[in-house]
């Protein structure tokens, strides 16, 4: 009994759900309410589901910080920064509806979080430029013609390589619009057969790969 | 926008100025403890973030309507939490419930989607010859035609590339190298644009070019 | 060129922080063709193509790295669409979604002074939910959000009486990073035929344009590049236009580091053979 719960009625409700989806939109719309109802679940469990990230995280530093293991302060800093602005915006909320109404919350929200998070990215740049002077080298024709197609596509993206040739913008262009079209299409069509074929062995219980955090069998 | 005024602004504004000379002191020097700091305050911040906004959002679309008679709220509550399963080993398999409503949807949604734009619009649109252009236009069409049929048949990976496979798969490889250049070229700006911005904020905290 | 490997990555990466930082000490001003994707996506959000009282949907699909290569478009958008008398809902996948609603207040300031929220723009707040988000958006936009992002019962909102599922939405303008324009796509362009354009970063480019070629979209801007060119449509440089210049000097930068890489491969090669 306890395999069965573990196991086939898990595979059948994802079958049943995935069913209804398809059987709302190719065949009977008058399922929709069903599927309407399934949708708004779904949207709110993956919302609820969203905090576990947090959770685990959070257990992971405290463990750091309670076992003093090695660069602990960060994990410290992690956890009262944490701490603090998940108070202030929820305090926030509470009183007036929306977190940003706490100050605390908002000046953080602002002023840290914003150029930390428009910072942080941008590093790939600098790799990106250090890989280009070490490692982007065309050592067969493969190589060779995607740095080619490359830098043409960065001489047209940039108003300076117009100003420098027409060529780089016309031939740029080509590759934006003609060139990359067919290896674009390939991809995004492979990868659509292959998400129907996967979607279809996950229904036959045969993927088992989103399950394999719930434990063995 | 115009360069704050107000104090506790002013402060805010250097605050991140610091912070973002923080987080490149790791390309710009070498890792240290101030990079480090910044990095775990901004996942911490972030986190919170994600917490209080996904709170709010599960009150206004479950926990409000239920207080208000909506006794079905309670099925995807309850789910929602089963979730949390996860972090009681013996218990782990309670989590698959969720997981499989929501991979049932992701699944059915998608099939029902991904058909028309990626496989029937993008064939259709690939086989139609062109109106007008010239010699150029056959050309672009002839050129996208065949590359799609190679690049497809490289990633036919049932039969071996040889033989009769063996020109079509390699001609079909370079096909997809080309499309690699130009994702590469586009981001190439999407990444320096990014820096670009940052550069720009770095003059105008310190008043060099207006805000 | 076997040297240029030996020095240190550091010197390169402060040759390029301060690269990028003075051509906005001293512009240079490149001329900017307009690409035929961004003059089809402008198209189709002014003049015939937009009636006064069309509901419109822009979804701020990026956070605020991402605002230096969505938000110009976006604003253009925004603007354009105002200008035309449309109504705009406003909503946004991304946790700093409020951050980056606050910015386009101030990007766009003159034309959201002069419109009246409520009646010509709602902002509706946070989504979430992949997929299942966006169908359920088309089929039931109450049921998604109950009300604003300000606690304001939708049906309370003048402009919001008559607007729940997709039939009552003229057009879909989707800015983002990666998937949800992807769900507009699949949920209301291909299963209702509702108009749809895409404001995304640069690699989107690459996978929007055969969308738009084949007629999925009805333009596309991509990237800051693509930003640049719309506020050139509109008539008013801003953020966008502002940092083509450093962008300018970055991909040159680029190029040349690829030159120098494979001139030094070409010389190894000759000293091998």
């Amino acid at each position: 009994m306890s395999q069965i719960l573990k196991r086939e009625v898990v595979y059948a409700i994802t079958g049943i759900v995935t069913i209804l989806m398809l059987v709302e939109y190719f065949f009977f719309p008058e399922s929709q309410t069903w599927a309407e109802m399934i949708r708004t679940w779904g949207i709110i469990i993956y919302n609820i589901s969203l905090g576990l990230g947090a959770v685990r995280l959070s257990m992971a530093h405290s463990m750091s910080v309670q076992r003093r293991r090695e660069n602990w302060q960060y994990s410290a800093v992690l956890l009262v920064a944490l701490v603090v602005m998940t108070l202030t915006g929820l305090a926030g909320y509470f009183t007036t509806g929306l977190q940003t109404s706490n100050v605390i919350y908002n000046w953080l929200f602002v002023n840290v979080y914003t150029p930390l998070g428009a910072t942080l990215y941008p590093i790939t740049g600098f790799y990106i430029f250090s890989a280009a002077y070490r490692a982007f080298r065309a050592r067969n024709v493969d190589a060779a013609l995607m740095l080619i197609a490359g830098c043409f596509v960065i001489l047209s993206n940039a108003p300076a390589g117009e100003a420098i040739w027409v060529g780089f913008a016309t031939i740029g262009e080509w590759f934006r619009f003609t060139g990359q079209v067919p290896g674009m299409r390939t991809f995004a069509l492979v990868g659509t057969l292959g998400m129907i074929a996967y979607g279809f062995r996950a229904l036959l219980g045969k993927e088992r790969g989103f399950y394999a955090g719930g434990g063995e069998e | 926008m115009p360069y704050p005024t107000a104090t506790l602004d002013v402060i805010g504004l250097w605050t991140g100025w610091v912070l973002m000379l923080m987080i490149y002191s790791y390309p710009l020097y070498k890792e240290n403890p101030v990079y480090r700091f910044a990095e775990h305050l901004y996942i911490a911040v972030m986190l919170a973030v994600s917490l209080t906004v996904n709170f709010s959002n599960v009150m206004r679309m479950c926990i409000t309507p239920l207080m208000q008679g909506d006794i079905t709220m309670i099925v995807p509550l309850v789910v929602g939490l089963m979730i949390y399963a996860m972090l009681i080993p013996e218990y782990r398999w309670v989590s698959r419930y969720p997981i499989a409503l929501l991979v049932g949807a992701g699944f059915g949604l998608g099939i029902r989607g991904s058909i028309g734009p990626n496989i029937q619009d993008a064939i259709v649109s690939t086989i139609t010859r062109p109106t007008d252009g010239g010699a150029m236009a056959w050309i672009n069409f002839l050129y996208i035609a065949v590359g799609l049929v190679c690049s497809v048949l490289y990633f036919l990976l049932t039969y071996e590339h040889s033989g009769a496979m063996q020109v079509p798969t390699r001609v079909g490889r370079l096909f997809i190298m080309v499309a690699l250049g130009a994702y590469f070229g586009n981001t190439v700006l999407f990444r320096f644009t990014m820096l670009t911005g940052r550069a720009q904020f770095f003059l105008q905290v310190l008043k060099l070019i207006p805000m | 060129m076997s040297f240029l490997a030996n020095i240190d990555r550091r010197v390169f990466y402060w040759i390029l922080f301060i690269a990028l930082m003075v051509p906005f000490l001293n512009p240079i001003g490149f001329p900017i063709k307009i690409a035929e994707n961004t003059r089809d996506l402008y198209e189709g959000i002014t003049g015939d193509s937009v009636e006064p009282g069309d509901v419109w949907i822009i979804n701020f699909g990026y956070g605020v790295s991402a605002w230096s290569e969505c938000h110009p478009g976006v604003t253009v958008c925004a603007k354009a669409l105002l200008r035309e008398g449309a109504h705009i809902i406003l909503i946004g996948p991304h946790t700093d979604y409020e951050l980056t609603y606050n910015h386009l207040l101030e990007t766009a300031k003159e034309d959201f002074d002069a419109a009246e929220y409520g009646v010509d723009w709602v902002f509706l707040g946070y989504i979430t939910g992949q997929e299942a988000a966006i169908a359920q958006l088309a089929s039931n936009m109450r049921s998604v959000y109950p009300t604003d992002h300000f606690g304001t019962p939708l049906d309370d909102i003048p402009m919001m009486q008559n607007v729940n599922t997709w039939h009552d939405v003229s057009g879909v303008l989707s800015s983002d990073t990666g998937d949800w324009g992807g769900y507009f796509l699949t949920m209301w362009q291909e299963a209702y035929g509702v108009p749809m354009a895409q404001i995304g970063i640069a690699m989107l480019g690459s996978t929007g344009i055969p969308r738009w070629l084949a007629g999925n979209y009805f333009g596309m801007s991509v990237g800051s590049r693509g930003g640049a060119e719309l506020e050139m449509l509109i008539g008013e440089p801003g953020d966008a236009i502002i940092a083509m210049d450093s962008i300018s000097v970055s991909h040159l930068l680029i190029v040349i580091a690829v030159i120098l890489a494979n001139v030094g491969l070409l010389v190894e090669r000759g000293r091998g053979s």
